[in-house]
């Protein structure tokens, strides 16, 4: 008979033993521990093999990127799963749809915590996306030879604002269905093509069923998938020009500048997937996804006020029709898209705020502060009928 | 590789905080009102089970949600997930949630017409708040007391019921002759078009909202240009519930064919207000069985006090300020002022709201709190 110690460590060893063969079983070879055995991880792994074997030391302190990019990416992936669970109990029907989401809120198990989830995540993910803009802009990472990845960078920050906006209206709502009346009145005001669009957007004249089924297509096919290629296009592409930008001619060049990509960089990427997952978990179990009573389209609410990220333009709307929903929209537009083309000086890449860019940085921060502004009058200062009122004034009326 | 370690312990430590959220959230949805009320109704249908086969069948049934799905209407209604005794004889005189429903379920059986057509709320809901639509200001509450005359006539009409079921409906039609209310507004196509048409009103608006609005439009409804008609407190009342008959073919029960005509002749003889004139008398005392808590704030900003009161500067202008009415007044008056309005105002604009003695407690002692 052995002693119990050594029954407890044989039992031990088993354990260790059975869970080496299935680590092996699926990873092919035990723990990498050299160094080339950690490069060949990175090449031979699927998920990974998006990274370089070895990465510059400065491209991953965290002061550098603030893993901003990382973030909106894993808010996409989140957006996406929970998205599929919601699937599971939605309609697109203007009788069902809105009792689903009642449904969704009081009966089924973690719904109310999923859509939570899914509506702070993609307020968070126009916010996220916003914020690696202003980081690849203020660490002039857009110039040569990163050019084009900026332009499809534009084009993923306007495909993320469809998704929200398609979004915004399947809860049927009367908070989504006038912001997405609001909404796509702005479209209407572009000369010639705008009445078109929005004709083809809603299906009609106004929000409708047409309307309901063409968003729900729309955000739950055609523009997840359209975003999900750019994004691997977008990544893919982060290394194809050089990875992340830096000054040239750096010292990092060096053999103790560089780190191999496993273990240390996916630990940080993991560590930043799991400490987003938690603050959006928490903020979803603290505040609830807002839901207004059902669509009415004969009982606009008052202000009927456009998603938050519009309000800028319904803003300059409510001045000029032409600039808020024309001009500004499509200037800026153009604007981001040709910036990398018009500023090509190779001045401060890869450095925050540089001197030498002084002029576009004001220029950025000036439009940048523009937005927020007229975003803030809009979701704050905009009381009844788009009049003006403070804050901490009472609400006037009770609707 | 001491790099490599330290970015492991972080990552740990982040796994433990995100098992730590993931409890959270499963304890989060674990937790439901409603749980404790089955809880209750089955602990005290045991003590009342007059046979071991009615124990044994007690003690079969499952906790979970319980809906029904009226056959001639479209939802689904989750009332009796709380409300389990309603077709239970046993429990005739117990306190709500747990009193039987009176025999007019016979003649309006739940299976065929559910509870939101003639009690309002909000059925998909399983939370007292939301369901009984207390929880925001746009919810639907419940019709309680004369209120539940719109229910009857909105489905019988005035024929088939007896005049005094549908007295205040009555009057209140009366009254919007007697105003001229269609001078400006339309219903179902007679009226002008000044105001906004009121054919479907009493969908689109709560009974506590159209209340609050013909007491002082313009503190509901920025910039209104209906006027302020300083109407008594019955006059209100009678034209609010008139007005919450007005529903759309969304709401509205009643199909104009003439089976559904003879169905209505049929029920004529019922006394439709007997059971909401009882329950106002016999309104049931606290019971362990009762385990939800109100919280005053939200009752005051949810049952409808903030349409017309205001605390701070949050809250409507027809009624006065209650931001320091604890310095003025004491709970036991508040109390008797929310039990019946009537009796502390005679003649004052204060609506009956109907409220338990739970909820007329809590409110009490909020307001009194409010130095």
């Amino acid at each position: 008979m052995k002693p119990p110690r050594e029954i407890v460590q044989t039992i031990l060893q088993e354990i260790r033993g059975s869970l080496g063969r299935i680590y092996r079983s699926i990873f092919r070879g035990s723990y990498p521990a050299t160094l080339r055995q950690q490069l060949i991880v990175v090449v031979n792994n699927l998920v990974l093999h998006v990274h370089p074997t070895r990465v510059f030391r400065r491209s991953i302190r965290p002061a550098g990127t603030f893993g901003l990019g990382l973030i909106c990416f894993y808010l996409f992936v989140i957006e996406w799963i929970t998205g599929v669970y919601l699937m599971f109990y939605y309609e697109p029907s203007v009788s069902a749809a809105y009792g689903r989401i009642q449904d969704l809120d009081s009966v089924v198990t973690f719904g109310r915590l999923v859509r939570n989830v899914h509506r702070w995540g993609a307020e968070a993910m126009v916010v996220f996306v916003v914020l690696h803009m202003c980081r690849v802009f203020y660490t002039g990472a857009y110039k040569p030879p990163r050019e084009f990845n900026w332009v499809l960078g534009v084009i993923l920050f306007l495909l993320t604002l469809a998704l929200s906006f398609t979004g915004y209206l399947l809860p049927w709502d009367q908070l989504s269905f006038w912001a997405v009346t609001v909404g796509t009145n702005i479209a209407g005001y572009a000369p010639v093509l705008g009445p078109k669009f929005r004709f083809l957007l809603l299906g009609g004249d106004t929000v409708g069923g047409e309307a309901l089924l063409r968003f729900y297509t729309l955000h739950v096919i055609a523009v997840p998938t359209v975003a999900a290629l750019l994004i691997n296009y977008h990544i893919w592409r982060v290394i194809k020009d050089g990875g992340l930008a830096r000054p040239p001619r750096q010292e990092s060049q060096s053999a103790e500048g560089v780190v191999p990509t496993f273990p240390l960089v996916v630990y940080m990427e993991l560590l930043v997937f799991v400490g987003l997952t938690v603050g959006l978990l928490v903020v979803s179990l603290l505040f609830n996804a807002p839901l207004e009573e059902e669509a009415t389209p004969l009982q606009p609410n008052n202000p009927a006020k456009a998603p938050w990220y519009f309000l800028g333009l319904q803003e300059l709307v409510s001045y000029s029709a032409f600039w808020g929903g024309v001009m500004v929209p499509t200037v800026l537009t153009l604007f981001l898209l040709a910036l990398p083309y018009i500023d090509r000086r190779p001045d401060g890449v890869g450095e925050w705020f540089a001197r030498k860019r002084l002029g576009m940085i004001i220029l950025w921060s000036l439009l940048l502060t523009g937005v927020v502004v007229t975003i803030l009058i809009g979701v704050y200062f905009r009381g009844p009928n788009w009049n003006f009122y403070w804050p901490w004034n009472p609400w006037p009326g009770a609707d | 590789m001491d790099e490599v370690e330290k970015i492991e312990r972080w990552l740990i430590l982040a796994c433990l905080l995100l098992t730590a959220v993931l409890g959270w959230a499963a304890w989060d949805a674990s937790t439901q009102e409603w749980e404790g009320y089955q809880e209750s109704y089955y602990r005290l249908a045991l003590l009342r089970a007059s046979s071991e086969a009615q124990k044994e069948w007690v003690r079969a049934q499952p906790v979970e949600i319980k809906q029904l799905e009226p056959k001639e209407h479209r939802s689904v209604e989750r009332c009796i997930t709380c409300h389990l005794a309603v077709d239970n004889p046993m429990f005739r005189d117990a306190p709500e949630p747990f009193r039987a429903h009176s025999s007019l379920l016979t003649s309006h059986p739940a299976q065929r017409f559910g509870c939101v057509v003639c009690h309002g709320g909000e059925g998909r809901a399983v939370t007292t708040l939301e369901g009984h639509g207390q929880g925001n200001i746009r919810a639907k509450p419940l019709l309680r007391g004369e209120y539940m005359q719109a229910a009857c006539y909105s489905c019988h009409g005035e024929a088939s019921l007896s005049p005094k079921a549908v007295a205040a409906v009555v009057r209140g039609r009366q009254l919007v002759n007697r105003y001229l209310c269609l001078g400006c507004h339309q219903i179902r196509g007679v009226g002008g078009e000044e105001g906004p048409d009121l054919s479907a009103v009493g969908s689109n608006r709560s009974w506590l909202w159209l209340y609050a609005h013909l007491a002082r439009p313009q503190a509901i409804v920025v910039g209104s240009t209906m006027p302020v008609f300083l109407l008594p407190r019955a006059e209100i009342k009678d034209i609010t519930i008139y007005l919450t008959t007005l529903l759309d073919s969304r709401d509205r029960f009643r199909s104009p064919t003439p089976a559904a005509e003879q169905r209505t002749k049929s029920y004529q003889g019922e006394e439709p207000n007997e059971e909401a004139e009882k329950g106002k008398e016999n309104i049931p005392e606290n019971t362990s069985a009762e385990k939800f808590r109100y919280d005053g704030a939200l009752l005051f900003h949810g049952a409808g006090c903030s349409l017309c009161h205001s605390i701070g500067n949050r809250g409507g202008e027809v009624g006065p300020a209650l931001t320091y009415i604890g310095r003025k007044r004491k709970s036991e008056e508040l109390e008797r002022l929310l039990r019946d309005p009537e009796e502390i105002l005679p003649g004052g604009k204060m609506p009956q709201l109907y409220l338990n003695d739970e909820q007329i407690k809590t409110l009490a002692a909020y307001l009194s709190a409010l130095q």
